[in-house]
Parts: C-alpha cells; sequence; structure tokens
C-alpha cells in the first residue's frame, strides 16, 4: 500500500487524477483510495496531521514493503525556485528535530524543512511547512524511518497571501510524474523476506503448541536457522506427537539436532 | 520494449551529518572536501540520527550514512573477556568509530547499534590526552575494536595518528585488527616493533556467505604478506570460527592456503577462536533475522553465548592440530571460555 498524505483538497486533486482514486468513507477523515494507494487529506497544522495519520495507519496498519509520501506545497526562502520540488532530510520543530532515512537515488534538491505553527510571512533560512513534523511524530510510529518520503514544493517566498487554490493545483499537477519514479525507488529499497510461507507459518504454529514457552523458543531458533541456512529446502513438519511429556522433549531435541546439524 | 532495471542505492556517505560543534575541526573539513558531493545536514548530536528509533539496520546497511562527532566521554575502555590481551599489563580498546563498513552477520555490532551508519568521532587528540596517564606501564591499545579502522583508514587517518603517537611512547602497544586489504594506506611509515597488524582470516566460502562487503581471502593474505615484507609485525587470527557442515575441509584447507602464501617465521601469533558473543548482543542479533549464525542452538553460560563445549573443543583440537604442522605451539594462540 501506498501512502499519500496532504494537508489540503488541492494538493490532493491531481493526484487523485494521476492515480485515479475514489473518495472513501471509512474515517472521519477525506480520504481517496483505489486499491493500492490510499491519499488521506489531513487538514493544516501539526495536529491535526498528527490526529489524521495516526487514525489512519491505525486504521490499515502499514507492512514493510507500504510507503508512505508526505507532498505538499511550502514557503521557502528567495534561493528556492517557485515551483521547485524539494526533498526533506530534515525536519525541525523548535528544538525537536526528525531525520526520514533517505536509502534511495533522486534527482530532487534535498534540504532541511522548519515545521511552524502558522503561516510565515517573514523569510526563514529553511523551507517552512505546517504538517511534515505532525506527519512524522505519527508515521514513525508504524512505519520504519526508509518507508517514509517527505516531497515540498515551493509555493511561495513567504507571501502565503500569494497562493490560491489554483496556484496549488497547477504546481502539484507539475509533479504527478515524479511521483512514479519517487516510487519506484522508494520500492527498490531491500525489504526483508519472508521466511516462511503462511501455509508453514500455520504447521509452525500447530506443531509449538505441543511445547512450553522455551522449548517452542528454541523450535523457532532450529526453524529459522534451518530456513535461512537452506534457503529452498523444505520444512518436513509432519511428526507424530507423544503424549508423554518426557519423550515429546526428546522429539523435540532431535528435531532441534536435524535442524541445525 | 525498454526494460528499466531498478534504481541504484545511493552511494556511499551519501548523506554527511555534522554537529555543529565539529564543523570547523581540521578533521570534518578534509572529509567533508573529501565528500563534496554529499549532503550534509548539521546536527546538535550524533544521537540524535544515529540513536532514532523505527532504524532498520537492514535496509541502511546498503546506503550507509557518515555522522560526524565528537566523542564526550572515554575513548578507552578496559578489554572484554571475548578477547585477548596478549599479558599486557593494561588492555584497552579504544573507541572512535561505531559502526563498520563491512557487513559481517556475526558481528556483534548489528546488536550493540541501532543503526548501521558510521559515527566518526573526530576528536581523537582527546583520546591520546585521556591515554597518556596510563603509558607508565607496558599498555596495549585495540585500535579496531568497534570497527575496521583499516577500512576506512583513507577517510579517517586514524590508525596514522596512533603510529604517530606510539612513537613517542615507549610503553604503548597498538594491536590494529583488520580484513582490510588496504595496506597501502601505511606503506610510508616506519614499521613500530610495538604495533602488531592483525589479519581477521576466514575460508572464502565463509567470506562469500557471513563476510559482507569485504576483500577476498587472497587479497587479505597479499595485504599481510605486504606488510611482513615491510617489517611489521603481523599476527593471523582465525577467529571467529563459525561452525558448519564442511568445517572439517574449509577451515585445513584455509591453514594451508594461508601458510601458502605466508612464511610461518614471519609471523608473531596465529590466533584460533570459535565463535562467541554475549546473550544480549546474541538477542538484538537475531531480531535482524538475517544470518543462520544467529539462530545456532549456542550453549549459553554466564550470559556468554557459544558453541557446545564438544564443538567448541573439536574446532579448536582440529586447528591446533592442522597449525601445529607450520607453527610451534607458544605460537598458537587460542580463546576459550575460563570454566
Amino acid at each position: 500500500m501506498i501512502y499519500f498524505i496532504t494537508a489540503l483538497d488541492a494538493e490532493a486533486r491531481p493526484i487523485c487524477e494521476h492515480y485515479c482514486l475514489k473518495r472513501d468513507r471509512s474515517l472521519p477523515f477525506t480520504l481517496y483510495r483505489n486499491d493500492a494507494m490510499v491519499l488521506l487529506v489531513c487538514g493544516m497544522g501539526k495536529t491535526n496531521a498528527l490526529m489524521a495519520v495516526s487514525a489512519l495507519m491505525g486504521w490499515r496498519i502499514p507492512k514493510e514493503e507500504d510507503i508512505l509520501i508526505n507532498i505538499g506545497i511550502c514557503g521557502a526562502p528567495s534561493d528556492y525556485l517557485i515551483g521547485e520540488a524539494l526533498l526533506i532530510h530534515q525536519i525541525i520543530d523548535e528544538d525537536r528535530h526528525y531525520y526520514p532515512d533517505i536509502l534511495f537515488t533522486h534527482s530532487l534538491r534535498e534540504t532541511s524543512i522548519r515545521c511552524v505553527g502558522t503561516p510565515q510571512s517573514t523569510l526563514c533560512d529553511y523551507p517552512v511547512d505546517m504538517e511534515s513534523s505532525g506527519v512524522f511524530q505519527a508515521a514513525s510510529r508504524f512505519c520504519k524511518l526508509h518507508q517514509m518520503a517527505y516531497v515540498k514544493i515551493v509555493s511561495d517566498h513567504c507571501t502565503p497571501e500569494s497562493v490560491t487554490k489554483e496556484g496549488v493545483i497547477a504546481l502539484l499537477h507539475a509533479h504527478v510524474n515524479m511521483l512514479d519514479s519517487l516510487i519506484s525507488s522508494l520500492k527498490a529499497i531491500p525489504k526483508p523476506t519472508l521466511l516462511f510461507s503462511a501455509g508453514e507459518r500455520d504447521e509452525i504454529e500447530i506443531l509449538k503448541d505441543h511445547f512450553t514457552k522455551s522449548q517452542s523458543d528454541a523450535l523457532e531458533d532450529a526453524l529459522t536457522y534451518f530456513r535461512l541456512k537452506h534457503k529452498d529446502k523444505p520444512l518436513s513438519l509432519n511428526l507424530h506427537i507423544p503424549n508423554s511429556k518426557r519423550e515429546r522433549s526428546l522429539l523435540l531435541e532431535k528435531l532441534i539436532s536435524s535442524l541445525t546439524a | 520494449m525498454k526494460s528499466s532495471s531498478p534504481p541504484s542505492p545511493p552511494k556511499l556517505f551519501s548523506h554527511l551529518y555534522i554537529e555543529r560543534g565539529v564543523l570547523e575541526h581540521p578533521q570534518t573539513q578534509r572529509i567533508r572536501a573529501k565528500f563534496a558531493d554529499s549532503q550534509v545536514i548539521l546536527i546538535d548530536h550524533y544521537k540524535e540520527v544515529f540513536n532514532r528509533p523505527a532504524q532498520s539496520f537492514a535496509a541502511q546497511s546498503g546506503s550507509k550514512k557518515l555522522i560526524l562527532a565528537r566523542k564526550e566521554g572515554k575513548f578507552l575502555h578496559e578489554g572484554s573477556q571475548y578477547s585477548d590481551g596478549f599479558g599486557t599489563e593494561q588492555f584497552f580498546y579504544a573507541s572512535s568509530v561505531m559502526g563498520c563498513l563491512y557487513d559481517c552477520d556475526y558481528c556483534y555490532l548489528q546488536g550493540l547499534y541501532p543503526s548501521a551508519n558510521t559515527v566518526l568521532f573526530v576528536n581523537l587528540e582527546d583520546a591520546f590526552e585521556q591515554l597518556r596517564p596510563y603509558l607508565g606501564k607496558d599498555t596495549l591499545v585495540a585500535t579496531s575494536y568497534d570497527t575496521d579502522t583499516m577500512a576506512i583508514e583513507s577517510l579517517t587517518h586514524q590508525t596514522l595518528r596512533w603510529l604517530e603517537f606510539a612513537v613517542e611512547h615507549e610503553h604503548l602497544h597498538l594491536e590494529i585488527r583488520t580484513k582490510s586489504a588496504n595496506f597501502k594506506a601505511l606503506k610510508n611509515t616506519t614499521p613500530s616493533p610495538r604495533v602488531t597488524l592483525a589479519w581477521t582470516l576466514s575460508p572464502q566460502e565463509i567470506i562469500n556467505t557471513y563476510e559482507h562487503a569485504t576483500p577476498s581471502i587472497e587479497k587479505r593474505l597479499n595485504a599481510a604478506e605486504e606488510a611482513i615484507a615491510a617489517g611489521w609485525n603481523v599476527r593471523l587470527c582465525i577467529d571467529p570460527v563459525i561452525y558448519t557442515e564442511n568445517f572439517d575441509i574449509l577451515y585445513p584447507k584455509l591453514i594451508e592456503t594461508i601458510f601458502a602464501t605466508i612464511d610461518p617465521n614471519a609471523i608473531e601469533h596465529l590466533t584460533l577462536g570459535s565463535f562467541r558473543m554475549s546473550q544480549n548482543h546474541l538477542r538484538a542479533l537475531k531480531k535482524l533475522r538475517r544470518s543462520d549464525v544467529a539462530f545456532y542452538p549456542y550453549s549459553v553460560s554466564d550470559e556468554m553465548a557459544t558453541y557446545p563445549e564438544a564443538i567448541e573443543t573439536y574446532i579448536l583440537e582440529t586447528l591446533m592440530a592442522k597449525a601445529h604442522q607450520y607453527l610451534p605451539k607458544e605460537r598458537i594462540r587460542t580463546w576459550q571460555r575460563q570454566l
């Protein structure tokens, strides 16, 4: 699943059109979905972002292969071009700093960003937005740091009164194709593979039920050893489980020895 | 139709996280110049990056970042029960780098640190100050304990700085342990009789399976041979031995390979030791689920995981007998649990 987080409907609209996302009313927040993606419009500000992202992630808990992209507009110092897309490597929220892990190559300009409480009319040292730290704080409870990317498009040089709905739609529209390559880069980061198939996992759990907690932990370790060592060998767990506790312990001992031989 | 290949990972140290306090340090400036294309991110303290929750050690291993920082506390720590102090009166290891460029499945660093990134403490001069009071008597310092310093010598120059410091202090002995083939970093340095370069050696099959991103056995042996020819004290270490189904073939063959390249009379010692790790580090290693090494049914006592005694003894006896074909027993050192 790919999670998009925007603050405004105007930021969401070009993405919804590009990926054919449809309105979904499962949560008390504005959501759009297709089979592979969900877009959340969290509203402006850190608190709204924190609440809405927490609700989304609690509703659809991300898996290791999922990614999250927070995309939206930002104000920036004058050495940033209007319309330039920025990839954020540091989010500064007063004295708290947050760091997404950028483990992929890309062609965007990287920068730090200040996450502020109100629209900024005076130039800062870094670009400014109002949601990134809230998104980060909520999402990092559910995702690893390399599963997230924060993309901000410069809408103004700290003249928020100049930003219009139509202007925001145009800015996002100009970058929707960039999202395709960003998604493929994020997806290319190596992920841990599942060691056991669903069927094997069921068999393992049934087998473990016959043993004490420490015995089943030892069995789990031995099975993991076997699978990591012999990636293509099938597991053979079709065992007759004796009733006697002593015989079960002996069986387990033999099984662990054969798995780790 | 054009097929698109997956995007490549960023180059090594694509991002430099630099503590504001060391921005002007000469080491920082030299490293910044060397990585002029890397993103520079200013931070207050290395822990805000290195100790972040929700990092993935496995994912970061393919795209390591560099953190430049000031070490505030102790650089020197007493040598642990897991390593050999070679009978010197005082034995310390220096912790001037956290994390390692190499990615060995059995390494305790994976269990020790929350991040695969590298922290380089640039204020090595403070380590020397901390060491001075101890240098009235023979003192061994292992400089490559928490990292492979030779692997990043071209970046850090820390080994050269240790060697320069050792020249001035007659009681200071250094052990510089490595898997690196980068002997050329020391080529222009005069060998010191109080400094030992120690190479960790493994069968090529073990290197391929468990020692990712490390030089081949051939390259390591060539580097050791060069060091001997240049006049350095060299120690060879088959440690840790990873017990596998082919142990009986792989490790004796390794000893034959070693002494087909290296003159046994030219080395200080051969060190033999089977895999061991603290129970806490092993637990953390298991969580990563990266390698079978973490899941072997080790015998645990006093919080130390080792192969069961019979296997540990078998490993050491087998290798001791083989090594004894080339070396007298007093030049073969072994690590075994103290019972």
